[in-house]
C-alpha cells in the first residue's frame, strides 16, 4: 500500500475503513447544550500527518481530547462515530479506552511546564507509560527512559532522569512530554499546539523534533495548530475548522496555495509576511457556544455571504481534490 | 539548602530565647513572694535573709536569668514544694510523653478518617456525600473539644461501658490497654483536626484535579484511583501538612483539654493544677516546655515543606 | 494566615454596603450564622426580661431538678435556674469575646503601625516580643496570664486580649509594610501630603478590613477559650453564670442529671458553629484567593 494511493483514494472523499487509521464520521460533541462539535468527518491514513487549523475556541483541542478519550459521555453528550483501526472508540469500555491511552494514542500537551507533576522526576513520568502498558521492569524502564530522552535531544539524559520538572527549561520539558507521549511507540499521535508555549527560537526545533519522531516510528499524528502556514508546511494533509465544523480539508499544499473556503482565504491573506503593504484580518469574532448562528457558521462574517448561507449548513462537497463546505465555491 | 537549615535554626534560637525570657519574666511577675511562700507563715528575718541569698535573689535580675538558664539547660528545673517531686522528671519524663502520645494518636486519627473523607467531598462535589461531609467537618472543627469529651464519656463510657473513662495507661508498658483507653481521648482530640484535615484535604483536591498535569495523568492511561490517590494527593500533602503546622496551637489547647475531663496525667494536666494550686515553678517549667515544643514543631514543619515540594528544594 | 488585599482602590471608605453586605449574603452558610449569632445577642440583650430567676440565686430545695413549669430548662446543683443562667452565659459569652478581641485588636494594631511605619530599631525590638508572645499557643499563654492576674472575668479579658495581640499585630505589620510599597503612596509623599494624613487616609483603610475579617473569625476562638478556661477553673469564679463553668460543674453529676451539663454546652458548641460559619463567609467573600465552589 503505498503512500499515493492511499492519499489518492481518500481525496475521493471515501473513507476505506480497512486502509485507514483513524475514521471520523458525523461526529458530534454537546456540552450543556452547546454544540462545540458538529457533525466532523475525518479520516486519516497510517503515517500520514493532519494538520487541525482554526482560530481559539474553534473546537480543535475539544476533538483531540474526544480522539483520546479524555472527554466522553456521560460528561457530554456524543453522536457519531470515532473509528480507531476497526475499534469504535464511542462505544469503547473505560478500561480498554485506558488501555489504548499513552499506548497507542499519545497526546502531547500545548503547556509542558503545566503538564508535568512538579512532585515526580521527569525519569518517573517517562516511566510511568513504560511499566503501565509495556509491563516493563524498573531497571527496563529506566534504561528505556534514557533511550527516548536521547531519541528527543535531551543532553546528557542520565543526569536528567532524576530532575524535577521545575529544573528544566521550556524546551527541555517539551521534549519530556514527546517522550512520554511516544514512549509506547504509539500509531496516533495528537499535539495540541506544542509549540505555542515556547520561544518562537525553539519552535522550530521542536516541531522537526516531533515530525522525525513521528516519521521514524512509521505512525500518524494531529497537529492542532493555529497557523496555516505551518500547519501546510509540516503536515499532508489540512482541515481547516471554524465554529465546531470542517469547513475545508485537503492536502496541505493546494489548501495554501489556493484555498477555496472564504474562511481559509480570510486566514490565509492574515499571515504576516515582509513586504506586505497592508494587513486584512477577517472581521468581527467566533460566536459564543450557545449563540451559534443557524446554516453556515461562517455566514457572518463572510465577504461573500448570501440568503441562502444563513439559511441551510453547507455540506462537504469534493472540490479540486479536497472536500469544502461552501455554498459559492469558484 | 543547607544554608537555609541554619538561618532558620539561628531564627528559632532566638525565638527559643524570647520563650525563656517570657517564662522567666512570668515567674518575677507571679504575685507573692517566693521566699515567703516557701517559709511558711512563721520566720525570722535571718532565716528569710538566708533563703534570699540561697535563692540568690537579692542578684540583679540579669544574673538571675542567667542563672535561671543555665540551670534549665542543665535540668534542674527545682522541687515542686507541693509534691516534692523533681520537675524536670515530672514534666519531661512523665507529663510530656503522655501529651506527644495523646497527640500522635489523635492526629492519627484524624488522617485516617479526615483524608479519605475530604477526597470523597472533592470527588463527588455537591453531592450529598460532599454536604455531608462538609457539615460534620465545621461541626468537628467548631465543637469543643471538653464538652465533646464529657459526651463521648457519658454516652460510650458510661452509658455503653464500652471505654474507660479515665486514667491513662502508657500504651509502651501495655499496648493494647494502652489503646483502650486512649480511645476516647484521641477521637475527642482528633475530632477537632478532622474537621480541618476533610476541609483543607477537600478544597486542595479540587484545585488539583483541575491542574493539566492531572489530564496529562489520565493521558498516559493511569487508572482513576491512581490519578486520584498517586498524582492527586501528591499535591495536596504540602498544604496538608502547612495546616496541620498553622493549627499546632489548636491541637495544643484541645489537648490541654482532653487531659483534664480525661484525667490523663500530660502537660495540660500538669499546667492547669499548677495554675490551680499557685504553684509557680511549675508553671513556669510548662510554659517553657510547651514553648519550646512548639517551636521545636514548627522548625520541624517548616523542614518538611522542602521534603514535600521539590520547586522549594535548592539543587546544583 | 495569608489574605489578599485589595490594594487597587486607594481609598476603601466609600460603598461599605456594596463591599461587605453584598457579598456576603451570597454564601449561604454565613447569613445561615449571622442569623444564628443575631439570636443569641437578641438573648443576650434581652436577658434581665427574658429570664425567670435570678441566675446566681440558690434554692437547695429545688436542686437538681429536670425541666419543669417553675424552672424551664431545670436547675443544677445548687438550685440555680439553667434557663436564666443560659441567657446570662450567652451575655457573658459574647461580652467576653468581643470584648477580648476589641481589646487585642487596639493593642495589636497599634504595635503593628507602630513597627511598620517607624520601622529601623524599633520595628526590630517590637517584632521580637511580637515572636516572643507568638511563640506560644494561645491557651498557654492565656493560662499563664491568668495565674499571675488572678481569676474572674475582668482578668479574663485582659488575659485572652493579650494573648490576641501577637497575632493582631504580625498581621498589622505584614499589611503595612505591603502598603507601604505602593505606587500611590509614594506618589502622595511625591506631591506633598503629610505623612499623618497618608496614614489616615491611604494606609488605614486598606489595612482595616482584613483586621477586622481576622477579627470576626477570632471572636469564636475567643469564646473558646473563655468557656475552656471556665471549665479548667482558671477562668471566671462561682457563680458567675458562664457556660463553660456550667459544663464543669455539671460534671460530677452527668449520671443522673445530664442536662446541666448537657445544655449549656449544646449552647456552645450552636453559637460556635455559628461563628465559624460567618467567619468561612467573611473569609471566602473577601478574599479573591479563595476559590468558590459554588
Amino acid at each position: 500500500m503505498n503512500q499515493v494511493s492511499v492519499l489518492a483514494q481518500s481525496t475521493l472523499g471515501e473513507s476505506n475503513t480497512e486502509a485507514s487509521l483513524l475514521a471520523v464520521r458525523d461526529f458530534s460533541l454537546r456540552r450543556k447544550q452547546a454544540t462545540v462539535l458538529d457533525r466532523i468527518t475525518l479520516c486519516l491514513n497510517p503515517g500520514e500527518t493532519l494538520g487541525l487549523i482554526g482560530e481559539s475556541g474553534a473546537g480543535k483541542s475539544t476533538l483531540a481530547m474526544a480522539l483520546i478519550g479524555l472527554l466522553r459521555a456521560p460528561e457530554v453528550e456524543i453522536e457519531g462515530s470515532l473509528c480507531f483501526r476497526d475499534t469504535e472508540l464511542t462505544a469503547l469500555k473505560e478500561a480498554d479506552f485506558r488501555r489504548l491511552r499513552g499506548n497507542k494514542i499519545g497526546l502531547i500537551f500545548q503547556d509542558a511546564t503545566a503538564a508535568l507533576n512538579p512532585c515526580f522526576t521527569v525519569g518517573k513520568q517517562i516511566a510511568e507509560p513504560l511499566k503501565r502498558h509495556l509491563g516493563l521492569s524498573a531497571t527496563a524502564c529506566r534504561e528505556r527512559a534514557v533511550d527516548l530522552m536521547q531519541s528527543v535531544g535531551i543532553p546528557e539524559p542520565r543526569l536528567r532522569l532524576d530532575a524535577y520538572p521545575h529544573e528544566l527549561s521550556g524546551g527541555m520539558q517539551q521534549r519530556v512530554m514527546i517522550a512520554i507521549a511516544l514512549a509506547c511507540n504509539p500509531e496516533l499521535l495528537l499535539a495540541d499546539e506544542p509549540t505555542s508555549a515556547l520561544d518562537v527560537t525553539i519552535q522550530a526545533q521542536i516541531m522537526t523534533l516531533i515530525l522525525d519522531r513521528v516519521r521514524a516510528l512509521n505512525s500518524s499524528a494531529i497537529f492542532v495548530l493555529h497557523d496555516l502556514a505551518l500547519g501546510a508546511q509540516v503536515c499532508d494533509r489540512i482541515a481547516v475548522m471554524y465554529a465546531g465544523q470542517i469547513v475545508e480539508e485537503g492536502p496541505s499544499r493546494r489548501v495554501l496555495d489556493t484555498p477555496l473556503h472564504p474562511y481559509t482565504q480570510g486566514l490565509k491573506s492574515c499571515v504576516v509576511e515582509l513586504g506586505m503593504p497592508t494587513l486584512t484580518p477577517i472581521p468581527g469574532q467566533i460566536p459564543p457556544l450557545d449563540a451559534m448562528p443557524s446554516g453556515c457558521r461562517f455566514a457572518p462574517r463572510c465577504p461573500k455571504a448570501q440568503a441562502i448561507c444563513s439559511e441551510q449548513r453547507p455540506e462537504l462537497q469534493t472540490r479540486d481534490e479536497r472536500q469544502v463546505a461552501c455554498w459559492f465555491i469558484d | 539548602m543547607w544554608q537555609a537549615t541554619f538561618t532558620k535554626l539561628g531564627q528559632t534560637l532566638l525565638v527559643l530565647l524570647l520563650v525563656s525570657v517570657a517564662s522567666f519574666s512570668f515567674l518575677k511577675l507571679a504575685p507573692g513572694d517566693p521566699v515567703t511562700i516557701m517559709l511558711g507563715s512563721d520566720y525570722s528575718k535571718a532565716s528569710y535573709d538566708q533563703l534570699t541569698q540561697e535563692l540568690g535573689l537579692d542578684q540583679p535580675v540579669i544574673v538571675q536569668y542567667g542563672h535561671w538558664l543555665a540551670n534549665f539547660v542543665r535540668g534542674d528545673w527545682g522541687t515542686s514544694y507541693i509534691t516534692n517531686q523533681n520537675i524536670f522528671e515530672l514534666a519531661v519524663f512523665q507529663a510530656l510523653p503522655v501529651t506527644l502520645t495523646l497527640a500522635a494518636f489523635s492526629l492519627l486519627i484524624a488522617l485516617v478518617i479526615g483524608i479519605p473523607t475530604g477526597v470523597m467531598a472533592a470527588l463527588y462535589r455537591n453531592s450529598w456525600v460532599d454536604v455531608l461531609a462538609t457539615t460534620l467537618a465545621i461541626g468537628g472543627n467548631a465543637f469543643p473539644s471538653f464538652y465533646l469529651g464529657i459526651i463521648l464519656i457519658w454516652v460510650f463510657g458510661v452509658g455503653l461501658g464500652w471505654f474507660p473513662t479515665l486514667g491513662f495507661v502508657a500504651p509502651w508498658d501495655d499496648f493494647w490497654q494502652g489503646i483502650w483507653h486512649l480511645a476516647l481521648p484521641a477521637i475527642t482530640l482528633g475530632a477537632w483536626y478532622v474537621g480541618l484535615i476533610a476541609r483543607i484535604t477537600r478544597s486542595s483536591l479540587l484545585e488539583v484535579m483541575g491542574q493539566p498535569y492531572i489530564m496529562a495523568a489520565k493521558a498516559r492511561g493511569e487508572p482513576g484511583w491512581r490519578v486520584v490517590w498517586v498524582h492527586g494527593m501528591r499535591n495536596v500533602l504540602m498544604p496538608l501538612v502547612t495546616v496541620i503546622g498553622l493549627q499546632l496551637g489548636g491541637m495544643l489547647r484541645g489537648a490541654v483539654m482532653t487531659e483534664v475531663v480525661f484525667a490523663l496525667p500530660g502537660l495540660g494536666m500538669m499546667i492547669t493544677s499548677a495554675v490551680l494550686n499557685r504553684e509557680y515553678i511549675v508553671i513556669q517549667a510548662g510554659i517553657m516546655l510547651t514553648g519550646v515544643l512548639f517551636v521545636v514543631l514548627n522548625l520541624m514543619v517548616d523542614q518538611t515543606y522542602q521534603f514535600l515540594d521539590p520547586r522549594l528544594r535548592r539543587r546544583k | 494566615m495569608s489574605h489578599a488585599l485589595d490594594l487597587s482602590a486607594p481609598n476603601q471608605a466609600a460603598s461599605w454596603r456594596r463591599r461587605f453586605l453584598q457579598p456576603l449574603m451570597r454564601q449561604r452558610s454565613a447569613v445561615v450564622g449571622l442569623v444564628i449569632i443575631l439570636a443569641y445577642v437578641f438573648a443576650a440583650l434581652f436577658a434581665p426580661w427574658l429570664a425567670t430567676h435570678d441566675p446566681t440565686a440558690q434554692d437547695l430545695g429545688a436542686a437538681l431538678q429536670g425541666p419543669s413549669a417553675a424552672h424551664w430548662l431545670g436547675t443544677d446543683s445548687f438550685g440555680q435556674d439553667l434557663y436564666s443562667r443560659l441567657l446570662y452565659g450567652a451575655q457573658l459569652a459574647l461580652i467576653i469575646g468581643f470584648a477580648s478581641v476589641a481589646l487585642g485588636l487596639v493593642v495589636g494594631v497599634a504595635i503593628g503601625l507602630a513597627a511598620g511605619l517607624i520601622g529601623g530599631r524599633t520595628e526590630w525590638v517590637l517584632m521580637r516580643i511580637v515572636d516572643g508572645l507568638l511563640a506560644f499557643p494561645e491557651l498557654i499563654l492565656a493560662m499563664a496570664f491568668m495565674a499571675v492576674l488572678g481569676l474572674g472575668t475582668e482578668n479574663l479579658v485582659y488575659a485572652l486580649a493579650l494573648s490576641f495581640v501577637g497575632p493582631f499585630a504580625r498581621m498589622t505589620r505584614g499589611d503595612v509594610l505591603q502598603v507601604k510599597s505602593q505606587p500611590y503612596i509614594e506618589a502622595a509623599r511625591l506631591m506633598g501630603v503629610p505623612t499623618l494624613a497618608i496614614i489616615w487616609r491611604h494606609v488605614l483603610p486598606n489595612v482595616v478590613s482584613p483586621i477586622l475579617v481576622q477579627a470576626g473569625m477570632r471572636v469564636s476562638i475567643a469564646i473558646l477559650l473563655e468557656s475552656g478556661l471556665s471549665f479548667l477553673g482558671i477562668g471566671v469564679v462561682p457563680p458567675t453564670p458562664d457556660w463553660g463553668l456550667m459544663i464543669a460543674e455539671g460534671r460530677g453529676f452527668i449520671t443522673i442529671a445530664p442536662w446541666i451539663s448537657g445544655i449549656p454546652g449544646v449552647a456552645l458548641a450552636i453559637l460556635l458553629v455559628a461563628l465559624n460559619l460567618l467567619g468561612d463567609g467573611l473569609r471566602d467573600a473577601f478574599d479573591p484567593n479563595t476559590q468558590k465552589d459554588a
